[in-house]
């Protein structure tokens, strides 16, 4: 019986095929049905999208700096932060999610490709071509979409909202969306049905898991938001009435956006939990602290997460308060759960802080503090008194950017030698931490009391006697410090893109799940031999056979 | 398989009961509408994999604890190296979005182009069936 099975060496590489022109690596990546390059494509242009949202925020946030209108028109404020919004969320945190799971998930299940390799290419377009179909209406006459990204009933009507701005910005969602369905088709497909000899539903890594999760949600999800998309561009081209007010319909909309939306939220924070979980045990050197306590926690996320969407709607006095109120506590406890996991990982670990660490420090500290104020919002007296200001929008701004823009650095400093087989520079990485720790806390902390003062959200102007303009000019320095941060992160990219590769198959030296079991980059179909799996850490066992991890 | 069927069936069972409590507690017609659609998404696909898993009999490779790497030995399927036809559909698909909003003619343009590049996706590596074969 082997162990390995071994594919005979090629002794000279391959020179002649291995050069190849500008125009033919386009052609390459454009044709591409390897998941990996797919997950690159994928994680590019999210990034991008991400520096365009992130100038759309400084454009906000320079125009509220001072009392006055400086900048912009109201209508030109309004579509910006619509933009901003939709960008940030469907441009690039679903994606970005969709670009983690499509580089790394095969390799920890120990798979060749994704189950659907050219599904997986036209997810891509889908998402590449309806994001920009969303966003184009900037360069059309009446501008874009400025009914806020909720385009709530009756503002997001022809009436309220004229001009083909808001019928691109409709069906590029609907058509981003369709992508994501596919992509979450195509995991759960993979996950099921493409994992190595051995590696149990119960030996997957947690990410994989989460992965797992998240494409269910999407599976619910993203279909009422295609529905309510497609019945409001009904309504503004054809004249239909699913969401006029006259008959119940700015309470339909509402409640079919956020049936989408609430799931959304855990869409974008369950994959980036997940990259935490994968981080937290190589920097602790211990084995995950309850691994099976933190599966039983995602799933009940994905349970009880379609309980709880008309929480957003307190403030329309139209729904069950008591009943998402107690769900939405509800929902905090698994997340305790998995607070309590990750406290346990590190407890009295041999805790190392190399940069991907501390990204993963960065994401617990915000994201505590985004769910304490959930809490608070949970409940129903306390959220009528804020709901709607500034301090809902320090609240969503720390839990998602908490997880999604800490993890995603976390995650592209741990795996970027397995994406590259180059590591990033530590120093850079570093200041690039703490100059964005420091920026993101200047501009959001000072929200919270902004909100309580009274300032309400998606307002382009306040009175100096309002006693804002303090807080705001604190904010708005703060999102300086925040987008200068990035400047550190590309002279990074850059000064490491011909330093020496790493050559080993772990670099961290304490990997566990199975793709630092292959080389650094992976080759086209990921492994060239794969070690037997015992136990969720595969990796770990190949290549520190003297300690036996208990296996489940 | 059997922890794959489990997960979604019991995610299906989960949002009917969440649908009758919220349904009792006074909910209104589109959560309810909802939680019981989720609820049978769940259910189909849970029950896909129990059939399926009933029709293979045997434990797969992947669920079985002791398996060794060379178990799945042999052919892995078939890969597609690259293929052009992802991006035809894609753009077709977002023309014809394009074209409810600035006008019917380019809708029935890409109408046309998403057929065409839909049977070029599907049929891209499909031969005909040689009768010597069989």
């Amino acid at each position: 019986m082997t162990t390995f099975a071994e594919r005979p060496t090629i002794a000279a590489p391959r020179q002649g095929v291995q050069k190849t022109s500008l125009g033919s690596q386009f052609v390459k990546t454009i044709t591409s049905t390897d998941h990996k390059r797919i997950g690159f494509l994928y994680l590019a242009t999210s990034f991008a999208w991400f520096l365009i949202g992130g100038f759309l925020a400084l454009l906000l946030r320079i125009e509220l700096a001072r009392p006055g209108m400086q900048f912009f028109s109201n209508e030109q404020y309004n579509q910006i932060f619509t933009m901003h919004g939709t960008i940030m969320l469907l441009m690039f945190a679903t994606p970005l999610f969709v670009g983690f799971a499509n580089v790394i998930m095969p390799l920890q299940i120990g798979a060749a490709d994704v189950a659907f390799p050219r599904l997986n290419m036209l997810s891509y377009w889908l998402y590449f071509f309806g994001s920009i179909e969303a966003t184009i209406g900037f360069l059309t006459p009446g501008g874009a979409a400025s009914f806020g990204w909720t385009a709530y009933a009756p503002l997001a009507n022809s009436t309220y909202s004229p001009g083909i701005g808001g019928d691109l910005w409709v069906m590029g969602l609907a058509i981003s969306g369709l992508g994501t369905i596919l992509g979450g088709v195509n995991f759960i497909t993979t996950i099921f049905t493409m994992r190595a000899p051995g590696m149990t539903m119960f030996r997957m890594s947690i990410f994989s898991w989460n992965v797992l999760l998240t494409s269910i949600l999407v599976l619910l999800a993203f279909p009422p938001l295609a529905a309510a998309l497609l019945g409001l561009e009904s309504d503004r081209l054809f004249g239909t009435h699913l969401f006029d007010p006259a008959n119940g319909g700015a309470m339909l909309w509402q409640h079919l956006f956020w049936f989408f939306g609430h799931p959304e939220v855990y869409i974008l924070a369950l994959p980036f939990f997940g990259i935490a979980t994968e981080i937290l045990p190589v920097f602790s050197r211990k084995p995950i602290f309850g691994y099976k306590g933190l599966i039983a926690a995602t799933i009940a996320i994905s349970a009880l997460s379609v309980a709880v969407w008309a929480h957003h709607l307190f403030a329309t006095g139209k729904v069950l308060l008591p009943f998402f109120s107690f769900m939405t506590f509800l929902i905090g406890v698994p997340t305790g759960v998995k607070f309590f996991n990750w406290i346990g990982t590190m407890w009295r670990g041999h805790v190392t802080f190399e940069t991907p660490m501390l990204w993963v420090m960065g994401f617990l500290v915000t994201f505590l503090f985004g769910g304490l104020t959930g809490i608070i919002l949970a409940s129903p007296p306390l959220d009528f008194a804020v709901s709607a200001s500034y301090f809902v929008v320090a609240h969503f701004h720390y839990v998602l950017f908490g997880t999604v823009v800490f993890a995603m650095f976390a995650g592209f400093y741990f795996w970027w030698p397995k994406f590259t087989g180059r590591m990033l520079n530590e120093r850079l990485g570093k200041i690039h931490f703490w100059t964005l720790f420091f920026g993101f806390h200047t501009t959001f902390l000072i929200q919270h009391w902004l909100g309580i003062k009274g300032f309400p959200r998606r307002y382009a102007d306040y009175l100096a006697s309002d006693g804002f303009t303090g807080m705001n000019m604190i904010s708005t320095v703060g999102s300086f410090l925040l987008a200068l941060s990035m400047v550190p992160f590309f002279i990074n990219v850059w000064i490491t893109r011909k330093s020496p590769l790493v050559g080993v198959d772990d670099p961290w030296g304490y990997g566990s799940s199975l793709e630092w079991a292959t080389s650094c980059p992976p080759p086209r179909h990921n492994f060239t031999s794969m070690p037997r799996i015992r136990s969720e850490r595969p990796a770990f066992d190949l290549h520190h056979p003297h300690i036996k991890t208990e296996g489940h | 398989m059997k922890a794959n069927w489990k997960l979604f069936t019991g995610l299906s069972i989960f949002y009917v009961i969440m649908a009758v409590i919220y349904y009792y507690v006074g909910g209104e017609a589109v959560g309810i509408t909802g939680m019981i659609l989720a609820s049978c998404l769940a259910g189909m696909v849970g029950f896909y994999l129990w059939f399926t898993q009933k029709r293979i009999g045997v434990a797969i490779p992947s669920d079985n604890l002791d398996a060794e790497i060379a178990d799945d030995a042999g052919e892995l399927g078939f890969y597609s190296p690259h293929s052009w036809w992802p991006l035809p559909v894609a753009l077709s698909a977002t023309a014809m979005g394009l074209g409810l909003i600035i006008g019917w003619w380019l809708t029935l343009i890409s109408l046309g182009s998403l057929v065409i590049s839909i049977i070029g996706m599907v049929t891209e590596y499909e031969k005909p069936v040689s009768l010597s074969s069989h």
